[in-house]
């Protein structure tokens, strides 16, 4: 039987590691597009937590501050990824095989760019995002 | 930026090439345009400060934003050289954006 205090660390183990896996491998897709993997993650380290404090005797002390830590983290990473990522579904202008609404704004350098102008000339993907972040 | 980097290195350079690559946010986008340039992505960053082209598009959050101002909903249109809407993808969630290789079917279905 794996002792209560060595639950607590694997519990904090997977905690963190969940978190730092997933800031720094933002940039591999499978794990940007899956952010409910932390919280899955987050999830398992609870129940790690959990499970070290029913256990705990003598020391106490590292299973309630891993329960305290997952939790926290669950919490956090639940209410980021459900409630302040989520982006409400509404119609858009966009229809497959229909031209969209023309635009001209200024690049970079201030200097204007028009997607009318590519038309007859080039495809264009146009990716809409929230900033530089 | 990482959704950009994520379509750049999908696209091969004669993909990126035959295709124009333009990435539109609220932002002035002088960063952005200096990392693209040094990761030698071929994109042209435009700057739609007040959001009157996101929402001509309908593709803006409101109040999404950290302080409550108007956002972009994510998404990536791919247009055919008639300028039509060949395929587009608007994210659910904004940490979630279209997989580039989803992207690189559409452009090569062209």
């Amino acid at each position: 039987m794996i002792s209560s205090t060595r639950l607590a660390g694997l519990s904090v183990v997977v905690a963190i590691g969940a978190l730092a896996a997933y800031v720094l491998l933002l940039r591999v897709a499978v794990v940007r597009n899956h952010p409910e993997g932390y919280v899955v993650a987050f999830a398992v380290a609870t129940g790690l937590a959990v499970l070290a404090v029913v256990r705990a005797r003598a020391r106490r002390w590292p299973a309630w501050l891993a329960l305290g830590l997952s939790t926290l983290l669950l919490a956090a990473g639940a209410w980021f990824n459900f409630v302040v990522a989520r982006v409400p579904d509404a119609s858009t202008a966009l229809r497959v095989g229909e031209r969209p609404p023309d635009f001209t704004l200024p690049d970079a350098t201030g200097r204007p760019v028009s997607l009318g102008d590519y038309r007859g000339k080039k495809p264009v993907v146009l990716v809409f995002y929230r900033g530089y972040w | 930026m990482s959704e950009l980097q994520g379509l750049g290195a999908e696209l091969s350079k004669a993909e990126q090439a035959g295709v124009e690559i333009i990435a539109v946010s609220p932002d002035p986008n002088e960063q952005s345009q200096k990392l693209a340039q040094g990761l030698r992505l071929g994109y042209r960053f435009v700057a739609d400060r007040d959001l009157a082209v996101t929402r001509r598009y309908g593709l803006v959050h409101a109040h999404g934003g950290a302080d409550g101002q108007d956002v972009p909903r994510p998404a990536t249109v791919v247009l055919d050289r008639d300028g039509l809407v060949r395929w587009f993808s608007v994210s659910r969630n904004f940490q979630v954006r279209p997989d580039a290789r989803d992207v690189r079917r559409a452009v090569r279905a062209l």
